[in-house]
């Protein structure tokens, strides 16, 4: 606890912010040796949810919800159906407004995220219904992922000034980069549409990745999936994190894939936080065997009875 | 890349050949070997309403956004371009015909403003306020007109730095001219970022945004590049084809022939829509010949006129059934069993 403190003061001097950041990390992972020892400016949660709660016409989805997510970290979030694990993501990215809570991304901090800005931020995300545009060949949804970049304007894309060639030239390179690091190079020219769901969900994933977020939120990439697309997608999941660099956050329904793939794993239950830490600890938590076996609904079941 | 629209499965080697016979077909032969009817009441007309289904086809096929209110932007760029060399001769046609397009586009884009939170239908609905607003307006305020009591215009006499157009092949070329220019220009922006985006929004809205894909500008360029250009189709319409104009002209069932253009066409295809332009304006034509040739002496032209209405009608729901995706579907699917069996020889 005093190595905490001690960091939050070094980050108070760099940038005020940092110390509710910090704070948030306390709170987070009260008692989590790998954070304790932080003292980096880098170490900084990537993302980070303070105190957050989330109500829709008096039922709660989410409750005083706090997470941080450290750089380079593949952090799942899983829970049974209604756990409020898509409500969080939806908080994230902006789509909700959170009741109470501030969502910290990097250094900044939000009460509601300005969708429209996420990718200025470095935020991408996937959809767990597949988003992908569905006219656009592969290449041309990959190159989506960047229209954020393409300052020009029409008139300038039209004629094809030297700028607007210069972002173009550039954002293909970018996404060719991608396609052959998901290897979609085959598929490059099809529609997206007329692909097969596994590979629609690559599709998704590599504009997520084009743009080099630093932060990737992935809505349940696993659902619908067979097992072998589960194990090779999950491959991909992985190397997008060591090649890019990008901290990645996973929503996730079936608790078996997200075990090997995770390094920190945080389980919702009922829209609150019941646990938190590697995959070892959330396995052997009393609480998390509970709310997955069934076995506090049964207790509920004969009380009512 | 400009030799894409036509020939988009062809080499490039062919592709520029194509071009180069297309363009001395349609600037060279027809002018010089085409008839008078040919040229002044089928392709003037063709060219004109083919460059307004580009436009529609932008904003509804690409963009996805539905607009009944196409007749509308017609009738602002025909006014406009009357006004603009009325009262400023100065001008020259081709600075008038740019700047009818811009009054048709901030029109457009001020009747496109409720798509930011409408969709589909209740869009298409709230289009058509621009369709009655546009022809009210025309009708009650004079000075659009000059006065004229029924609100009918006259067109000029189409001339650009000295050259003028008044034969039914000078006309043509004329469109022909506008017409090619205009389209190359929005092949142009489709295949840049804007046009990704614009299929971007349509395909899915809340990806697009999450994305940051600015939502507000894509769908009010999108309005405003279609709405221009249809506003330049409709100088073609009112000076090039018609040269005598009046509002009621720019009615509703004008609006809904150039949807019905795309949608048998094939939406979010440039192609698609001069196939279509060419079905709607050619096919009503060969109906009423054969009809008169056939049936001429049995029934009188009132009843051939509806039995056609009818049969373009039963043709177009018979398209939609069996392919959905337009002409240009089964255009493509041609040309595919053409080419086949040659690359399979080539092999």
């Amino acid at each position: 606890m005093t190595a905490m403190m001690t960091n939050a003061g070094i980050l108070a001097l760099e940038a005020a912010p940092a110390e509710a950041a910090a704070r948030a990390l306390a709170i987070g992972n009260a008692g989590d040796r790998v954070h304790a020892k932080v003292t980096d400016r880098a170490d900084r949660p990537v993302l980070a949810l303070t105190d957050i709660a989330l109500t829709f016409g008096g039922v709660a989805a989410l409750r005083d919800i706090d997470l941080a997510v450290a750089p380079g970290e593949i952090r799942a979030v899983i829970g049974p159906n209604g756990a409020g694990k898509s409500s969080l993501l939806n908080v994230v990215s902006g789509l909700y407004r959170p009741d109470r809570g501030q969502v910290w991304l990097g250094e900044r901090a939000f009460v509601q995220v300005p969708t429209a800005r996420l990718a200025a931020h470095g935020v991408a995300r996937t959809f767990q219904n597949l988003a992908i545009f569905k006219g656009l060949s592969v290449f041309d949804n990959v190159l989506m992922g960047l229209a954020h970049r393409v300052r020009a304007g029409f008139l300038r894309q039209i004629i094809g000034s030297p700028r607007a060639r210069r972002i173009e030239a550039e954002n293909r390179a970018a996404a060719e980069d991608v396609i052959g690091f998901l290897h979609l190079g085959d598929v490059r020219e099809r529609a997206a549409g007329s692909l097969p769901y596994g590979l629609q969900k690559r599709v998704e994933l590599a504009r997520a990745l084009v743009a080099r977020p630093t932060l990737l939120l992935l809505d349940e990439p696993f659902a619908g999936v067979t097992l072998s697309e589960k194990l090779e997608l999950s491959e991909h999941v992985r190397n997008a994190r060591d090649r890019y660099g990008a901290t990645i956050v996973l929503i996730e329904h079936d608790i078996g894939v997200v075990m090997g793939l995770s390094d920190r794993i945080a389980v919702l239950d009922n829209g609150s936080k019941i646990a938190d830490g590697t995959p070892d600890e959330v396995r052997a938590d009393q609480t998390v065997i509970d709310a997955y076996l069934g076995v506090a609904h049964q207790d509920v079941t004969e009380l009512a009875v | 890349m400009s030799a894409a629209p036509l020939t988009a499965q062809l080499s490039p080697g062919a592709g520029a050949f194509a071009i180069v016979v297309g363009a001395a077909i349609a600037f060279g032969a027809v002018p010089l070997f085409g008839s008078d009817y040919l040229m002044d009441a089928v392709l003037t007309p063709f060219l004109a309403l083919a460059l307004a289904a580009v436009g529609l086809n932008l904003l509804t096929g690409y963009a996805g956004q539905v607009s009944l209110g196409s007749a509308a932007f017609l009738a602002v760029g025909a006014y406009a371009t009357y006004n603009l060399h009325l009262r400023l001769p100065q001008l020259s046609l081709i600075v008038d015909l740019v700047l009818a397009g811009l009054v048709a586009a901030a029109i457009g884009i001020v009747f496109g403003l409720p798509s930011l939170r409408l969709r589909g239908f209740y869009l298409a609905v709230s289009t058509l306020a621009a369709q009655f607003f546009v022809q009210w307006a025309l009708t009650k305020f004079g000075w659009f007109s000059n006065d004229n009591p029924s609100g009918v215009i006259d067109a000029p006499v189409l001339s650009v730095a000295g050259v003028t157009f008044t034969s039914p092949a000078g006309r043509y070329v004329f469109s022909l001219s506008v017409v090619v220019v205009a389209t190359f220009l929005t092949l142009r922006l489709l295949r840049s970022q804007s046009g990704r985006n614009f299929i971007a929004v349509r395909d899915h809205e809340l990806a697009a945004k999450v994305i940051g894909v600015p939502l507000l500008r894509t769908k009010l360029l999108a309005f405003g590049v279609s709405s221009f250009l249809i506003g330049i189709a409709g100088a073609l319409w009112a000076f090039a084809y018609l040269r005598t104009v009046e509002p009621a002209g720019f009615n509703l069932d004008r609006s809904f022939q150039i949807l019905f253009i795309i949608i048998i066409g094939g939406l979010a295809s440039l192609r698609g829509a001069f196939l279509g332009a060419a079905f709607i304006v050619v096919f009503p034509l060969i109906l009423s010949r054969a009809g008169a040739a056939l049936l001429g002496g049995v029934f009188d032209s009132g009843v051939l006129e509806m039995s056609q209405r009818i049969v373009v009608g039963m043709l177009i729901i018979a398209f939609l059934i069996a392919e959905p995706r337009g002409l240009i579907a089964l255009w493509d699917r041609l040309w595919r069993v053409v080419t086949r069996p040659a690359a399979i020889r080539n092999t």
